[in-house]
């Protein structure tokens, strides 16, 4: 064998980050570019590029961490390449002006965590973001990994794991917050049907719009998922296990598969884990996108190769799963919680969040905010730590309006509530709930009535329609809604709406149609005033609802300020607006069809909506 | 034991029972759509709902799928109850305004119009899923199945075609609470079984209703379970457990001394005579037909109607259909004219009709019978001497329209006459049974030139054959009716007695027999034998005679090439010294 003379120590670690959203900004690009310009400066055996899972600060990518200091690069350019690798890696002299400056100030940042979005979060599930290249299961190993399975392996019976997750009060992160050791007790004392096996799987079929918690860890480290199951597998007794993913994470679903590989080739996945005589190994299940798949019984059928619908519960997985037999089934971050409280131990994992809720949740930030990303906080955080702290507020110097947490199911919840300490019953209690973890920050300039249609229109059409609350009352709510934004709702309507959304709650089948009202509960217990806005006076406050709006010129500005300018009778496509140049222009009511395309390209203010 | 409370009744009941079996006991009426009682609860109409308070949680549950737990109180029809299950009923209603059993439901909850969207007037399917789960759970042949999601779910084949896995047993169509499933053939008939084509049947039946014993059996070609081995729905509500579908059809061998052949007739089938239209003309039926048709628990309950439901104004019926004609059968039925003349005589009694009855010869025989001809007589039934030529639809008068016209020529008169009737019954004749040939040749019988059995002497030995301990009865030696086949099945009977009373069987004293020693095992012999009483000995490569059934006819004799079959009494070297005896004189 060629023997390559590759160092084995480094003086810089260039962590590139690979998650899907720095890719999509060409961070792949960046790193040939270093590489590249490294080799010119003759840096290859100093300096090493190491692409790693998402970083989480996805707003500003593609993203640089350089090791050790920790600095911080942002938003690069294969253009800035040659000049950051000569001043900074040949010469020492970190480039400010690619460093991080938070908006409304002018001094940057120049290390991670110094940074807001960074300094108030704490890493569990995320613990190995950025340090390590996932695709390596040896910088896993480095960084602690499969310690825990050892140990759970090696040093403890099955019962102590379960006692130790009890312990540490981990509950299920995929949304309904079930304490986990208690549900792998369930599956412990479950005996399968006709000397079947038990099952575990992992649920990764993130459905959620504007939700990415799960893709990240699949994709940042899949080996701490791996090694959660693992343990799990032996807690429970079960010797097969299976991820279920959406085949729309082609980079999860690619970096997953290799993490198998590897665990299997190292010994710690499949016949004789460790030579502890344990057997377990997982099979990759592909989903096909269905929203509703993302319930455990609908994912379980469609596991088995049926369609992927709910079904009644009890009998719950735990006694009656996959293919009849006894299944655990736990969220991606859940399992990777897993590994850092054996390691850790179930006490210092108690000690973060809250009386009920324990630990740290990873939050998609997304919507009207400056940092967009993935945080990872302790339970208890206030919503505006989040939003004002780490999210860096609302973009534009606009006011916060409501926040909609827990994914298209979930509530949207107001300013009042800012303060109010994150976890699963204070989320439950403000009508919300604690979902996956998407967040949706949303400015002055949202409807609510039409936030609460875009959500219910997306789980309307999710819906499997097997249950006729779910089916049928999803699509009358819609019905009603769109009448509302369209100016021809009634306050009996209101009524309807408000008795169809609890009936709907309290007599569908599954997850999905029980939280499906949600958006519009919310809505109506804090924004009832737009509602009523909507129907009495027949107009939007945010003028988001087209249908509502009046667009008129003032003929004062037009004349004075833009002198007839004549643009937005040019862009007119309905041709509604007359007027010759350098004259004021009138827009005729009857032809304008209320696309607003006037209003934005009106440089001088003068198209006024109502 | 579990104790509960259900509407303020305090009950009992076994672990395991759900809250709508509870409350069923306690005679509760909770409404459900998507439940069935051999199917597994699917829990999705979400109507069956009830409000239950267990610990000191109220919350709403469906019935269908809830098992009863301690202590559990239950409301059916609290005020929460009846809000969400008004509104559920009513998106249903919505969906499937045609839906009969959601008519009911939303008239007893009073539903009158339902608030929402109707997208089609005329639905009726609820998406209560009892046709896909009856397919999956009971038929086994998963042949349905849901497509799309949310709105646009519909029940349908795989692809939407015609699946190979539909085993065409309507089971879909019978769970289907509202109609929405139906079940036609290409001409939109509904397919119903084959027998006689007059009524449905199911694959547990009594094959008819003189059956003996009278007792249900299971056809095997129709059962679901011997198609898929799922459903056994039966096994299940058959409260004495006497089902069983491992039972297997068995070969059983009995030594007996005598056997009686009792093995009937079938009748002509007429369709083989194109001019009288049978299968073409819906009313034109044959002799069978009318009689399960005025049989009062027959399809109309007795009632002689037409095809399309009517009472016929005049009614034909026609002798000698397969019988005494020289294109199907040259010999008389015998049956024929008398059943003719009750049927006559019941048409009179129960319609208005008028009666032409058209003959060859008046053939009553028996004792009584010419009474009752005389008896037709002055009841006005028309009698029409003359062979029927033609059964046709076209009309040549005003009168003829819309009726079917007997053309025949009145021998009596000496013309040709056209009579327009509503209704032909065809009196059709007998012939030996499907499987007559396979019988003569397993028994080694011979039939006569019309294709019955032949009995060995037609006046000395009516009932015996030519094989002694075989005899025949009833209409499987000729056509005959019931008093003379119940006096042949005695006469069998009673020769069958004696022959077993006497406990021994005298063999022919001339037989053949086989030299061991001179055979050469060519076989010829045996595929000459008319009794089939030698076989082939494999071990010992020769021929043997079974005494018992050779005759001594001599054929193998004549026959065996090597000279080792001889006639007992009548060998070779008697014969040669008997002649050489002669000449000695």
């Amino acid at each position: 064998m060629e023997e390559k003379t590759t160092p084995t120590r480094y003086r810089l670690h260039l962590m590139v980050c690979a998650g899907t959203a720095c890719v999509s900004n060409r961070s792949f690009e960046i790193k040939e570019a270093l590489e590249k310009e490294l080799k010119k400066q003759g840096l290859e055996n100093e300096v090493l590029v190491v692409t790693t899972g998402c970083n989480g600060f996805c707003e500003r990518g593609p993203l640089l961490v350089v090791q050790p200091g920790n600095i911080f690069y942002q938003q690069l350019t294969v253009k800035d390449i040659p000049y950051l690798v000569e001043e900074h890696f040949l010469k020492g002299r970190p480039v400010q002006k690619l460093m991080y400056t938070p908006p409304e100030e002018k001094k940057p940042i120049p290390v991670l965590n110094d940074i807001d979005f960074f300094k108030k979060q704490v890493l569990i599930a995320l613990r190995n973001r950025g340090l390590i290249d996932p695709e390596k299961i040896e910088d896993y190993i480095a960084r602690d990994g499969y310690r825990a399975l050892v140990k759970a392996l090696t040093q403890m019976t099955p019962e102590e794991i379960i006692e130790e997750i009890k312990k540490s009060g981990l509950r299920g992160r995929g949304g309904a917050g079930f304490p986990t050791g208690l549900k792998w007790e369930f599956v412990r004392l479950a005996s399968p049907a006709n000397g079947g096996l038990k099952y575990l799987v992992c649920n990764g079929d993130e459905g959620d719009p504007g939700a990415f918690m799960d893709r990240s860890i699949l994709e940042a480290d899949p080996h701490s998922v791996i090694e959660g199951m693992v343990i799990g597998a032996k807690a429970i007794g079960a010797q097969q296990g299976y991820v279920y993913i959406r085949n729309e994470y082609p980079l999860a679903l690619k970096r997953l598969t290799l993490a198998l590989e590897q665990a299997r080739e190292y010994g710690l996945l499949g016949k004789d884990i460790l030579g502890t005589g344990f057997d377990f190994d997982i099979k990759v299940a592909r989903g096909a996108g269905a929203f509703v798949c993302g319930e455990e019984t609908a994912l379980l059928a469609s596991i088995e190769g049926r369609l992927g619908e709910p079904r009644p519960r009890p009998p719950y997985p735990a006694q009656r799963g996959l293919y009849g037999q006894p299944t655990c089934i736990n969220n991606v971050e859940t399992w990777a919680n897993v590994p850092v409280i054996i390691n850790r131990g179930a006490e210092w994992f108690s000690k973060i969040g809250t009386k009920t809720s324990k630990g740290t949740k990873v939050f998609s930030l997304v919507g009207k905010i400056n940092n967009t990303g993935l945080v990872e906080v302790p339970m208890g955080i206030t919503l505006r730590e989040i939003i004002f702290e780490i999210g860096g507020g609302i973009p534009g110097g606009k006011e916060f309006k409501a926040v909609q947490t827990g994914g298209p199911s979930g509530g949207c919840i107001p300013k009042e509530k800012l303060d109010l300490p994150i976890d699963y019953e204070s989320l439950t209690e403000a009508g919300s709930m604690m979902g996956s973890g998407g967040m949706v920050v949303m400015d002055e300039d949202t409807c609510m009535v039409d936030v609460a249609k875009y959500f219910l229109s997306f789980t309307q059409d999710e819906s499997c329609g097997k249950c006729t609350p779910c089916r049928e009352g999803t699509k009358a709510m819609l019905d009603i809604l769109e009448r509302i934004t369209k100016g021809e709702g009634t306050e009996e309507d209101l009524q309807l709406l408000e008795d169809l959304a609890v009936s709907i709650k309290e007599t569908a089948l599954c997850g999905l149609g029980k939280t499906a009202p949600n958006p519009v509960l919310t809505t109506l217990r804090y924004f009832r005033d737009e509602y009523l806005t909507h129907i009495r006076d027949k107009k939007c406050p945010a003028h988001v609802c087209r249908d509502l709006n009046v667009y008129t010129i003032d003929e004062k500005i037009c004349l004075e300020v833009g002198h007839g300018c004549d643009v937005c009778r040019r862009n007119c496509a309905s041709e509604a607006i007359i007027g010759e140049k350098n004259q004021p222009h009138r827009i005729i009511q009857e032809k304008c069809i209320k696309c607003g395309v006037c209003y934005d390209v009106c440089k001088f203010g003068a198209v006024k909506v109502d | 034991m579990i104790h509960l409370t259900i509407d303020g009744k305090k009950l009992e009941v076994e672990e395991g029972t759900t809250i709508l079996q509870a409350a069923e006991k306690a005679d509760i009426h909770i409404p459900t759509l998507c439940f069935h009682p051999l199917l597994e609860p699917y829990a999705s109409c979400r109507v069956c709902i009830v409000e239950v308070e267990h610990q000191g949680k109220k919350e709403l549950l469906t019935s269908c799928n809830t098992l009863v737990r301690e202590g559990m109180v239950v409301e059916t029809a609290s005020e929460r109850v009846l809000r969400a299950r008004k509104l559920n009923v009513e998106m249903l209603l919505a969906r499937a305004p045609a839906a009969e059993p959601v008519k009911k439901i939303a008239q007893e909850l009073g539903i009158e119009k339902p608030r929402f969207e109707i997208k089609d007037p005329q639905e009726k399917c609820i998406l209560c899923g009892l046709c896909v789960r009856a397919c999956e759970e009971v038929v086994g042949a998963n042949a349905i199945s849901f497509i799309n999601r949310g709105q646009e779910r519909e029940v349908a084949p795989p692809f939407g075609e015609p699946s190979e896995a539909c085993i065409g047993c309507t089971a879909c169509a019978f769970f289907c609470p509202t109609g929405a499933i139906t079940y036609e053939d290409l001409y939109g008939r509904q397919v119903i079984h084959e027998e006689l084509n007059l009524g449905p049947a199911t694959a547990i039946r009594v094959p008819i209703r003189q059956a003996v014993p009278m007792v249900p059996f299971i056809d095997e070609d129709a059962c679901i379970h011997f198609k898929t081995g799922n459903c056994q729905l039966c096994v299940k509500v058959c409260e004495k457990e006497a089902i069983n579908h491992d039972m297997k059809e068995e070969e059983i061998e009995i030594e007996v001394g005598s056997i009686i052949l009792a093995s009937g007739f079938k009748p002509f089938d007429a369709r083989r005579i194109p001019a009288y239209g049978y299968g073409r003309f819906p009313n034109v039926i044959t002799a069978l037909e009318f009689e399960r048709l005025v049989n009062a628990s027959g399809p109309t309950g007795g009632k002689i109607l037409l095809a399309n439901g009517q009472e016929p104004k005049a009614v034909g019926i026609i002798h000698c259909v397969g019988s005494r004609d020289e294109n199907y059968n040259e010999y008389c039925s015998r049956v024929c004219c008398m059943y003719s003349l009750k049927f006559a005589h019941l048409i009179r009694e129960k319609t208005e009709a008028d009666i032409y009855d058209f003959y060859i010869d008046m053939r009553c025989f028996g004792k009584g019978y010419e009474e009752f001809y005389h008896r037709l007589l002055h009841e006005g039934t028309k009698f029409i001497r003359g062979r029927v030529s033609e059964i046709t639809d076209i009309p040549l008068t005003p009168e003829e329209e819309g009726k079917l016209i007997i053309r025949v020529e009145d021998t009596l008169v000496g013309t040709v006459r056209r009579i327009p009737v509503d209704m032909v019954i065809l009196a059709t004749g007998l012939e030996p049974s499907l499987d007559h040939n396979e019988i003569a040749h397993i028994f080694n019988i011979s039939c006569s030139q019309d294709t019955f059995f032949l009995e060995r002497h037609p006046k000395l030995a009516p009932v015996s054959t030519f094989s002694d301990g075989i005899f025949l009865a009833g209409t499987c030696q000729s056509p005959k009716d019931i008093p003379d086949t119940v006096a042949q099945a005695g006469a069998a009977a009673s020769e069958a007695l004696a022959l077993a009373d006497k406990g021994t069987f005298e063999l022919e004293p001339i037989t053949a027999e086989i030299d061991e020693k001179l055979c050469a095992g060519c076989q010829i012999c045996v595929s000459l034998c008319p009794f089939n009483a030698i076989t082939y000995n494999k071990e010992k490569h020769i021929s043997e005679v079974n005494d018992a059934l050779c005759k001594g006819c001599g054929t193998c004799v004549s026959a065996c090439p090597s000279g080792a079959a001889q006639q007992k009494h009548f060998r070779d070297l008697q014969i040669m010294a008997e002649i050489e005896g002669l000449f000695i004189d």
